[in-house]
Protein backbone atom coordinates (compact mmCIF):
# COMPACT_ATOMS: atom_id res chain seq x y z
CA UNK A 1 0.00 0.00 0.00
CA UNK A 2 2.68 2.45 1.57
CA UNK A 3 4.65 1.01 -1.92
CA UNK A 4 1.45 2.70 -3.96
CA UNK A 5 1.49 5.75 -2.67
CA UNK A 6 5.72 6.01 -3.56
CA UNK A 7 4.70 5.86 -6.53
CA UNK A 8 2.21 7.57 -7.53
CA UNK A 9 3.88 10.22 -5.72
CA UNK A 10 7.11 9.62 -7.97
CA UNK A 11 4.44 9.95 -11.26
CA UNK A 12 3.50 13.22 -9.64
CA UNK A 13 7.06 14.07 -9.31
CA UNK A 14 7.74 13.79 -13.28
CA UNK A 15 7.79 16.99 -14.78
CA UNK A 16 5.01 16.76 -16.78
CA UNK A 17 3.91 20.12 -16.64
CA UNK A 18 7.63 21.28 -17.54
CA UNK A 19 7.31 19.28 -21.11
CA UNK A 20 4.38 21.39 -21.37
CA UNK A 21 5.20 24.02 -20.58
CA UNK A 22 8.51 23.73 -23.32
CA UNK A 23 6.13 22.20 -26.07
CA UNK A 24 3.06 25.31 -25.79
CA UNK A 25 5.01 28.02 -24.89
CA UNK A 26 5.47 29.54 -28.05
CA UNK A 27 1.62 30.50 -27.84
CA UNK A 28 2.97 32.70 -24.98
CA UNK A 29 5.68 33.74 -27.30
CA UNK A 30 3.10 34.55 -29.88
CA UNK A 31 0.93 36.42 -27.55
CA UNK A 32 4.29 38.28 -26.59
CA UNK A 33 5.60 39.19 -30.36
CA UNK A 34 2.09 39.99 -31.63
CA UNK A 35 -0.37 40.95 -29.45
CA UNK A 36 0.03 44.66 -29.42
CA UNK A 37 -0.34 44.46 -33.57
CA UNK A 38 -3.30 42.06 -32.58
CA UNK A 39 -4.86 44.37 -29.98
CA UNK A 40 -5.06 46.81 -32.42
CA UNK A 41 -6.19 45.46 -35.64
CA UNK A 42 -9.12 43.94 -33.79
CA UNK A 43 -9.66 47.29 -32.25
CA UNK A 44 -9.69 48.58 -35.36
CA UNK A 45 -12.23 45.97 -37.13
CA UNK A 46 -14.76 46.03 -33.76
CA UNK A 47 -14.47 48.88 -32.29
CA UNK A 48 -15.59 47.65 -28.87
CA UNK A 49 -13.19 46.26 -26.32
CA UNK A 50 -15.04 43.55 -24.75
CA UNK A 51 -15.09 41.99 -28.74
CA UNK A 52 -11.81 42.63 -28.88
CA UNK A 53 -11.16 40.75 -25.95
CA UNK A 54 -13.18 37.56 -26.76
CA UNK A 55 -11.51 37.57 -30.63
CA UNK A 56 -8.21 37.63 -29.00
CA UNK A 57 -8.82 34.72 -26.40
CA UNK A 58 -10.22 32.72 -29.67
CA UNK A 59 -8.08 33.34 -31.62
CA UNK A 60 -5.25 32.14 -28.80
CA UNK A 61 -7.10 29.06 -27.77
CA UNK A 62 -7.47 28.47 -32.18
CA UNK A 63 -3.53 28.71 -31.53
CA UNK A 64 -3.54 26.64 -28.73
CA UNK A 65 -5.23 24.04 -29.94
CA UNK A 66 -4.06 23.94 -33.80
CA UNK A 67 -3.49 20.13 -34.87
CA UNK A 68 -3.35 19.13 -31.07
CA UNK A 69 -0.89 21.73 -30.11
CA UNK A 70 1.36 21.38 -32.83
CA UNK A 71 3.03 24.98 -33.63
CA UNK A 72 1.87 26.13 -37.26
CA UNK A 73 4.59 26.59 -39.46
CA UNK A 74 3.82 30.47 -39.76
CA UNK A 75 2.64 31.70 -36.07
CA UNK A 76 1.90 35.02 -37.40
CA UNK A 77 0.09 34.39 -40.66
CA UNK A 78 -1.82 31.95 -38.62
CA UNK A 79 -2.60 34.31 -35.62
CA UNK A 80 -3.11 37.23 -37.87
CA UNK A 81 -5.52 35.66 -40.39
CA UNK A 82 -7.14 33.88 -37.71
CA UNK A 83 -8.07 37.11 -35.31
CA UNK A 84 -8.70 38.67 -38.53
CA UNK A 85 -11.60 35.86 -39.63
CA UNK A 86 -12.73 35.48 -36.07
CA UNK A 87 -13.02 39.48 -35.44
CA UNK A 88 -15.24 39.59 -39.29
CA UNK A 89 -17.57 36.49 -37.87
CA UNK A 90 -18.39 38.51 -34.55
CA UNK A 91 -19.20 42.06 -36.81
CA UNK A 92 -21.15 40.51 -39.03
CA UNK A 93 -23.27 38.77 -36.35
CA UNK A 94 -23.63 42.17 -34.32
CA UNK A 95 -24.60 43.36 -38.24
CA UNK A 96 -27.52 40.94 -38.40
CA UNK A 97 -28.63 41.51 -35.01
CA UNK A 98 -28.17 45.29 -35.75
CA UNK A 99 -30.42 44.86 -39.01
CA UNK A 100 -32.96 43.04 -36.95
CA UNK A 101 -33.72 45.94 -34.54
CA UNK A 102 -36.38 47.93 -35.74
CA UNK A 103 -35.83 50.28 -37.78
CA UNK A 104 -36.59 53.34 -35.23
CA UNK A 105 -33.33 52.93 -33.22
CA UNK A 106 -31.12 51.96 -36.40
CA UNK A 107 -32.18 55.15 -38.22
CA UNK A 108 -30.38 57.70 -36.14
CA UNK A 109 -28.71 59.49 -39.17
CA UNK A 110 -30.15 61.90 -41.63
CA UNK A 111 -28.46 59.92 -44.62
CA UNK A 112 -28.83 62.51 -47.20
CA UNK A 113 -27.66 65.80 -44.82
CA UNK A 114 -23.75 66.38 -45.60
CA UNK A 115 -23.11 66.44 -41.92
CA UNK A 116 -23.79 62.69 -41.56
CA UNK A 117 -21.24 62.67 -44.98
CA UNK A 118 -18.67 63.92 -42.74
CA UNK A 119 -19.91 62.28 -39.51
CA UNK A 120 -16.67 59.74 -37.87
CA UNK A 121 -19.08 57.52 -35.93
CA UNK A 122 -21.54 57.20 -39.17
CA UNK A 123 -18.32 56.55 -41.61
CA UNK A 124 -16.34 54.13 -40.01
CA UNK A 125 -19.40 52.41 -38.96
CA UNK A 126 -20.50 52.10 -43.01
CA UNK A 127 -16.87 51.47 -43.43
CA UNK A 128 -16.96 48.68 -40.78
CA UNK A 129 -20.11 47.16 -42.73
CA UNK A 130 -18.37 47.09 -46.15
CA UNK A 131 -15.68 45.75 -44.87
CA UNK A 132 -17.63 42.56 -43.37
CA UNK A 133 -19.02 42.31 -47.24
CA UNK A 134 -16.04 42.05 -49.07
CA UNK A 135 -14.78 38.84 -50.83
CA UNK A 136 -12.47 37.22 -48.92
CA UNK A 137 -9.01 37.80 -50.59
CA UNK A 138 -9.82 41.68 -50.88
CA UNK A 139 -10.67 41.63 -46.60
CA UNK A 140 -7.46 39.80 -46.08
CA UNK A 141 -5.78 42.79 -47.88
CA UNK A 142 -7.55 45.39 -46.33
CA UNK A 143 -7.78 44.18 -42.72
CA UNK A 144 -4.04 42.75 -42.78
CA UNK A 145 -2.51 46.30 -44.66
CA UNK A 146 -4.88 49.19 -43.81
CA UNK A 147 -5.97 47.97 -39.57
CA UNK A 148 -3.11 45.74 -38.93
CA UNK A 149 -0.64 48.07 -40.36
CA UNK A 150 1.12 46.09 -41.67
CA UNK A 151 3.24 46.36 -45.12
CA UNK A 152 1.99 44.85 -48.41
CA UNK A 153 5.65 42.46 -48.72
CA UNK A 154 4.39 41.17 -45.08
CA UNK A 155 0.57 41.02 -46.17
CA UNK A 156 1.74 38.73 -49.56
CA UNK A 157 3.58 36.60 -47.16
CA UNK A 158 0.98 35.85 -44.92
CA UNK A 159 -1.60 35.55 -47.83
CA UNK A 160 0.27 33.68 -50.22
CA UNK A 161 0.17 35.96 -52.79
CA UNK A 162 2.88 38.85 -54.32
CA UNK A 163 3.13 42.35 -53.19
CA UNK A 164 1.74 43.57 -56.40
CA UNK A 165 -1.02 41.75 -55.89
CA UNK A 166 -2.01 42.80 -52.61
CA UNK A 167 -1.82 45.85 -54.09
CA UNK A 168 -3.91 45.10 -56.45
CA UNK A 169 -6.60 43.60 -54.11
CA UNK A 170 -6.33 46.43 -51.70
CA UNK A 171 -7.20 48.72 -55.23
CA UNK A 172 -10.19 46.51 -55.97
CA UNK A 173 -11.62 46.94 -52.17
CA UNK A 174 -11.54 50.63 -51.82
CA UNK A 175 -13.23 50.89 -55.31
CA UNK A 176 -15.83 48.47 -54.10
CA UNK A 177 -15.97 50.24 -50.66
CA UNK A 178 -16.25 53.72 -52.77
CA UNK A 179 -19.89 52.40 -54.26
CA UNK A 180 -20.98 50.40 -51.27
CA UNK A 181 -20.59 53.44 -48.98
CA UNK A 182 -22.01 55.80 -51.67
CA UNK A 183 -25.06 53.10 -51.86
CA UNK A 184 -25.39 53.49 -47.33
CA UNK A 185 -25.44 57.40 -48.13
CA UNK A 186 -28.22 57.94 -50.76
CA UNK B 1 10.28 26.69 -71.37
CA UNK B 2 9.10 29.66 -73.71
CA UNK B 3 6.11 29.97 -72.53
CA UNK B 4 7.09 29.65 -68.58
CA UNK B 5 9.61 32.82 -69.92
CA UNK B 6 6.80 34.78 -71.41
CA UNK B 7 4.93 34.78 -68.21
CA UNK B 8 7.81 35.55 -66.15
CA UNK B 9 8.36 38.51 -68.13
CA UNK B 10 4.97 39.83 -68.06
CA UNK B 11 5.09 39.44 -64.54
CA UNK B 12 8.17 41.35 -63.73
CA UNK B 13 6.47 43.92 -66.28
CA UNK B 14 2.99 44.34 -64.44
CA UNK B 15 5.01 44.82 -61.43
CA UNK B 16 6.51 47.36 -62.47
CA UNK B 17 3.86 48.85 -64.07
CA UNK B 18 1.67 48.73 -60.67
CA UNK B 19 4.86 50.41 -58.99
CA UNK B 20 5.30 53.04 -60.93
CA UNK B 21 1.44 53.96 -60.74
CA UNK B 22 1.65 53.30 -57.08
CA UNK B 23 4.24 56.14 -56.75
CA UNK B 24 2.73 58.58 -59.03
CA UNK B 25 5.29 58.87 -61.92
CA UNK B 26 3.42 57.44 -64.84
CA UNK B 27 4.56 59.13 -68.31
CA UNK B 28 0.83 59.92 -68.58
CA UNK B 29 0.56 62.03 -65.00
CA UNK B 30 -0.28 65.47 -66.50
CA UNK B 31 -2.50 63.79 -68.90
CA UNK B 32 -4.67 62.36 -66.05
CA UNK B 33 -4.21 65.01 -64.03
CA UNK B 34 -5.59 67.78 -66.41
CA UNK B 35 -8.08 64.99 -67.55
CA UNK B 36 -9.60 64.79 -64.04
CA UNK B 37 -9.66 68.81 -63.59
CA UNK B 38 -12.24 68.96 -66.11
CA UNK B 39 -13.87 65.79 -65.96
CA UNK B 40 -17.20 65.77 -63.03
CA UNK B 41 -17.51 62.42 -63.46
CA UNK B 42 -13.74 61.08 -62.60
CA UNK B 43 -13.39 64.30 -59.57
CA UNK B 44 -17.17 62.61 -58.02
CA UNK B 45 -15.04 58.99 -58.38
CA UNK B 46 -12.15 60.22 -56.80
CA UNK B 47 -13.93 62.30 -54.29
CA UNK B 48 -15.82 58.91 -53.33
CA UNK B 49 -12.31 56.75 -52.93
CA UNK B 50 -11.10 59.70 -50.69
CA UNK B 51 -14.26 59.32 -48.37
CA UNK B 52 -13.28 55.36 -48.41
CA UNK B 53 -9.47 56.52 -47.61
CA UNK B 54 -10.95 59.01 -44.86
CA UNK B 55 -12.73 56.59 -43.02
CA UNK B 56 -9.75 54.34 -43.08
CA UNK B 57 -7.89 56.87 -41.43
CA UNK B 58 -10.79 57.98 -39.18
CA UNK B 59 -10.82 53.95 -38.09
CA UNK B 60 -7.36 53.89 -37.34
CA UNK B 61 -6.87 57.10 -35.00
CA UNK B 62 -9.56 56.10 -32.61
CA UNK B 63 -7.91 55.20 -29.67
CA UNK B 64 -8.21 52.09 -27.26
CA UNK B 65 -7.85 52.13 -23.59
CA UNK B 66 -4.53 51.76 -22.59
CA UNK B 67 -5.10 48.94 -20.29
CA UNK B 68 -6.93 46.66 -23.52
CA UNK B 69 -3.87 44.81 -24.47
CA UNK B 70 -3.78 44.15 -20.37
CA UNK B 71 -7.58 42.97 -20.09
CA UNK B 72 -7.17 41.13 -23.78
CA UNK B 73 -3.94 39.00 -22.44
CA UNK B 74 -5.12 38.29 -19.26
CA UNK B 75 -8.80 36.75 -20.95
CA UNK B 76 -6.93 34.68 -22.97
CA UNK B 77 -4.22 33.33 -20.70
CA UNK B 78 -7.31 32.21 -18.61
CA UNK B 79 -8.48 29.52 -20.76
CA UNK B 80 -4.86 28.14 -21.75
CA UNK B 81 -3.61 25.02 -19.91
CA UNK B 82 -2.84 25.42 -16.29
CA UNK B 83 1.01 24.99 -16.78
CA UNK B 84 1.19 28.24 -19.12
CA UNK B 85 -1.02 29.91 -16.97
CA UNK B 86 1.27 29.46 -14.00
CA UNK B 87 4.65 30.47 -16.21
CA UNK B 88 6.81 33.94 -15.37
CA UNK B 89 5.68 34.90 -18.65
CA UNK B 90 2.27 34.46 -18.40
CA UNK B 91 2.42 37.05 -15.13
CA UNK B 92 4.03 39.13 -17.34
CA UNK B 93 1.66 39.34 -19.79
CA UNK B 94 -0.78 39.68 -17.78
CA UNK B 95 0.86 42.90 -16.34
CA UNK B 96 2.24 44.32 -19.85
CA UNK B 97 2.14 48.35 -19.91
CA UNK B 98 1.79 49.62 -23.23
CA UNK B 99 5.61 50.67 -23.27
CA UNK B 100 6.18 52.15 -26.36
CA UNK B 101 8.85 51.05 -28.19
CA UNK B 102 12.77 52.36 -28.76
CA UNK B 103 12.10 54.09 -31.53
CA UNK B 104 8.85 55.65 -30.48
CA UNK B 105 10.55 57.02 -27.26
CA UNK B 106 13.59 58.39 -29.06
CA UNK B 107 11.51 60.07 -31.31
CA UNK B 108 10.58 63.27 -29.00
CA UNK B 109 14.13 63.86 -29.51
CA UNK B 110 14.74 63.27 -32.74
CA UNK B 111 14.79 67.00 -33.97
CA UNK B 112 17.27 67.68 -31.35
CA UNK B 113 19.22 64.26 -32.80
CA UNK B 114 19.03 65.99 -36.42
CA UNK B 115 20.52 69.08 -34.91
CA UNK B 116 23.37 67.91 -33.30
CA UNK B 117 24.01 65.67 -36.54
CA UNK B 118 23.70 69.26 -38.68
CA UNK B 119 26.48 70.74 -36.27
CA UNK B 120 28.90 67.83 -36.32
CA UNK B 121 28.51 67.82 -40.34
CA UNK B 122 28.57 71.74 -40.42
CA UNK B 123 31.68 71.52 -38.03
CA UNK B 124 33.50 68.61 -39.73
CA UNK B 125 33.16 70.29 -43.39
CA UNK B 126 34.63 73.71 -42.14
CA UNK B 127 37.19 71.92 -40.37
CA UNK B 128 38.30 70.12 -43.22
CA UNK B 129 37.37 73.05 -45.76
CA UNK B 130 39.52 75.30 -43.64
CA UNK B 131 42.52 73.19 -43.17
CA UNK B 132 42.30 72.54 -46.99
CA UNK B 133 42.24 76.32 -47.90
CA UNK B 134 44.90 77.01 -45.16
CA UNK B 135 47.14 74.69 -46.56
CA UNK B 136 46.59 76.36 -49.99
CA UNK B 137 46.93 79.80 -48.94
CA UNK B 138 50.45 78.87 -47.60
CA UNK B 139 51.62 77.40 -51.10
CA UNK B 140 50.14 80.22 -52.99
CA UNK B 141 51.64 83.26 -50.56
CA UNK B 142 54.88 81.34 -50.93
CA UNK B 143 54.92 81.15 -54.87
CA UNK B 144 53.94 85.29 -54.36
CA UNK B 145 57.25 86.00 -52.00
CA UNK B 146 59.63 83.71 -54.03
CA UNK B 147 58.57 85.37 -57.66
CA UNK B 148 58.47 88.75 -55.87
CA UNK B 149 62.29 88.22 -54.57
CA UNK B 150 63.10 86.82 -58.28
CA UNK B 151 61.60 89.73 -59.76
CA UNK B 152 63.74 92.30 -57.37
CA UNK B 153 66.33 90.62 -56.05
CA UNK B 154 67.38 88.25 -58.64
CA UNK B 155 66.25 84.56 -59.40
CA UNK B 156 69.41 83.22 -57.64
CA UNK B 157 69.03 84.57 -54.41
CA UNK B 158 65.02 83.64 -54.38
CA UNK B 159 66.41 80.03 -55.62
CA UNK B 160 68.74 79.64 -52.49
CA UNK B 161 66.70 81.56 -49.78
CA UNK B 162 63.35 80.05 -51.15
CA UNK B 163 65.06 76.15 -51.76
CA UNK B 164 66.90 76.33 -48.22
CA UNK B 165 63.83 76.95 -46.48
CA UNK B 166 62.37 74.06 -48.28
Amino acid sequence: MTGRAVSIELLWDIPIPKALEQTQGWVLCAMQWHGRELVNMLWRILGNEQDVCDAYQDTFLKLAHHEHGCKPENVKAYVFRSASNIAISILRHKLVEKNNLPPRITAQHNMNSPAAELDTRYMTEALRAGIAELPEHLRDVVTLHDLGDLPYEQVAKILGITAATARVYRCKAVQLLAVWMRKETR
Amino acid sequence: MWAAKAKTCCRQLRDRVLRLLADGFTPDRHWIQNHIANCPRCQRRLARLGNVELAISMLKSQPHNLDLLMRANTQAIGVLKHCLRTTAKAERLRNIRPDLSIIERCSRYKHSFANVAACIAIAILMKSGAFSSAKMFESKGQKAVENYYASNAGEDIARDIFTTNA
